[in-house]
């Protein structure tokens, strides 16, 4: 078994040792709707509506990518990165905890209308993993995989797909930031070939694997490839479990705005990257978790209301998710909204005087509809 | 039967076709201005004055005029910020200028609470963080006291010193921050990035348009000879 906290690179291992179990405040008071409990795993109903900070190290460590962009930029302005603790989150904490390992890979999906808080779940879920010491496997966002790719390289794997080198080597590079424990520890079970010269030897730490994604772009999207097979098949050994995070997983199955030399479509089976991801949200393997989130913001020929797991993946999409466990993420609560409202008003970020009055906040509450996303853009300017 | 042609829209109909105006002084003038002001309504009946009794009156009978659209009943709502963002607006789309409003707004306060929260403890209360505060102090501090005018006596033009309108002050410190931000700039650069900084030189009297301020100023002050040319 490995130790909690062994996948954490040790600038953030530090950061561990400092957390507290209780909610005594330390120092200052901090308001009612902060938690000084910094540890994913010890969150429970008493902690709902609540934020909690993750340091700064850890951050960097666990989430090269992933987060949005706004919430990047509200950590650079604060200078400290809260999340929420929800109902959505907590439930699926709980699920993870009960889960047992030696059954096939549990799938849930997080699905809501937009801006209501699924990437931030995610995000809440990946962090609880990587604390427990579980091998992340984080793809920030399926549709940039889709859309959008400058470089489309025939994959000398297979003739009939195609290669993306950019985002595999993006990829890569945010992997490797991520999993240092992992890669130098699992081990290839074949011979993998790349080239006339290059090759990888069996029994050879994966970290040789992605060094030569990375050094050679060319190749990278097969290395993600072999990445991805390696640690699925050594997955039910037990020695590590595996949370594969996908967000926006109704990319996978949908359409894409890529086209061929000869302008004819390409269906994302046809790319190497989607492929193989496909394989990896399959149930067919134990010892870890799949959760995925939907998204319509970023997806491609899907009308702007749709939210449902049905709307969104389409018939081939849910054929090959079901069965999974679906987790609905709605606006806040009255109590969550509430407590974002006073957040705000603490990092003194409405500025506006008229904020701070009671009609103030009645109207933030009416002009957002207690959507997240609304409500951030509303603050935005105030 | 041929259809007949609406002469004034020029679109074929077989009902004629009335243009019905809805703005500007085309209303009667027994229509009233609207009130959006929440208080107004709030006030119980015993604090009235007469004037606001007999105004509550006449609301009954009277017709009302059509609200504009920049007519709000935010508590947020600001003439000045709406004014400039009409100025800022090109081929009316007003969605576009608004949200590069707000994202200038919120582009002064991130980088101030930046300053703010690296600042040590007792230059805190120095660091200004408020968008709107600072919106206001700039324009404030670039609106001229005296401007030039185009006078022609006796075949020669010359600028004469001039005494502003506060409306005529208020339009250029805004008339050439925006122009400032859209000719003087990289062509790259966002406007709310290119705004939010000339926005804070400005409320630290300094940057190009105080500059502009200060040479409209150095010459009034050079033509002070011409000033009895002025008759208004």
């Amino acid at each position: 078994q490995l130790h909690r906290g062994q996948a954490l690179h040790t600038t953030a291992r530090d950061g561990l040792s400092s957390v507290s179990s209780q909610d005594v405040p330390a120092g200052r008071p901090r308001a009612v709707f902060h938690t000084s409990e910094s540890d994913p795993a010890k969150h429970t109903e008493q902690h709902e509506a609540r934020l909690y900070d993750i340091p700064l190290e850890e951050v960097k460590a666990v989430f090269p990518h992933g987060l949005p962009h706004r919430f990047q930029q509200q950590i650079q302005t604060f200078n400290e990165a809260r999340v929420m603790v929800r109902k959505p989150a907590l439930e699926l904490l709980s699920y993870l905890k009960s889960s047992n390992f030696s059954h096939p890979a549990v799938r849930y999906v997080i699905y809501g209308e937009r801006g209501t808080g699924k990437t931030m779940t995610l995000c809440h879920v990946v962090h609880y993993c990587s604390r427990q010491g579980w091998l992340v496997l984080h793809i920030p966002d399926a549709h940039l995989w889709v859309k959008n790719c400058k470089e489309l390289l025939q994959s000398s794997y297979n003739k009939d797909r195609l290669d993306q080198p950019l985002q595999a080597s993006v990829w890569l590079k945010n992997f490797k930031t991520s999993n240092e424990r992992f890669l130098q520890e699992i081990k290839t079970q074949k011979k993998y070939i790349w080239g006339k010269q290059e090759s990888t030897e069996e029994g050879r730490p994966l970290r040789e694997v992605v060094e030569q994604g990375l050094a050679r772009v060319r190749s990278a999207s097969d290395a993600v490839g072999v990445v991805l097979r390696e640690i699925k098949q050594q997955s039910h050994r037990g020695s590590f479990r595996l949370l594969v995070a996908v967000d926006g997983v109704n990319a996978l199955w949908g359409r894409s705005t890529l086209r061929k030399e000869d302008k004819s479509p390409v269906s994302p089976g046809e790319l190497t990257l989607v492929h193989n991801l496909r394989k990896m949200v399959m149930n067919d393997w134990s010892g870890g978790a799949i959760v995925t989130t939907l998204s319509q913001t970023g997806s491609l020929f899907k009308p702007s209301l749709a939210y449902t797991p049905q709307e969104l993946l389409g018939k081939e999409g849910f054929n090959a998710l079901d069965p999974f466990v679906p987790i609905p993420v709605p606006n806040y609560s009255p109590r969550e909204f509430e407590s974002c409202y006073g957040y705000y008003l603490e990092r003194r970020w409405l500025q506006h005087e008229k904020a701070h009055t009671e009609d103030g906040k009645a109207e933030l509450q009416f002009l957002s509809g207690s959507n997240p996303r609304q409500l951030d853009r509303l603050a935005g300017p105030l | 039967t041929s259809a007949r042609v609406c002469r004034g829209c020029s679109r074929a109909s077989p009902v004629p076709c009335r243009m019905v105006p809805v703005r500007w002084s085309r209303y009667s003038p027994s229509y009233l201005e609207p009130e959006v002001k929440k208080e107004y309504y709030q006030k119980p009946a015993e604090e009235l004055t007469e004037e606001e009794r007999e105004q509550m009156n006449l609301k009954a009978v009277r017709p009302i005029k059509a609200a504009p659209p920049t007519l709000s009943s935010s508590v947020f709502s600001d003439p000045m910020i709406s004014k400039f963002t009409n100025m800022m607006m090109k081929s009316g789309n007003k969605v576009l200028a608004r949200s590069l409003m707000s994202q200038t707004l919120e582009a002064i306060k991130r980088k101030q609470l930046e300053k703010y929260h690296k600042a040590p403890e007792n230059e805190k209360e120095t660091i200004e963080c408020n968008p709107y505060v600072i919106f206001h102090q700039a324009l404030k501090n670039c609106q001229p006291i005296i401007g030039l005018s185009n006078i022609t006596k006796g075949g020669k033009t010359y600028q004469v010193p001039v005494p502003l309108t506060d409306n005529r002050k208020r339009f250029l410190a805004m008339k050439w921050l925006i122009t400032e931000c859209r000719e003087n700039k990289h062509r790259r650069t966002m406007m709310p990035e290119k705004l939010s900084q000339e926005l804070l030189l400005a409320f630290n009297n300094e940057g190009p348009v105080i500059k502009r301020k200060h040479v409209l100023h150095k010459m009034a002050e050079a033509n002070r000879a011409y000033a009895h040319f002025r008759w208004w």
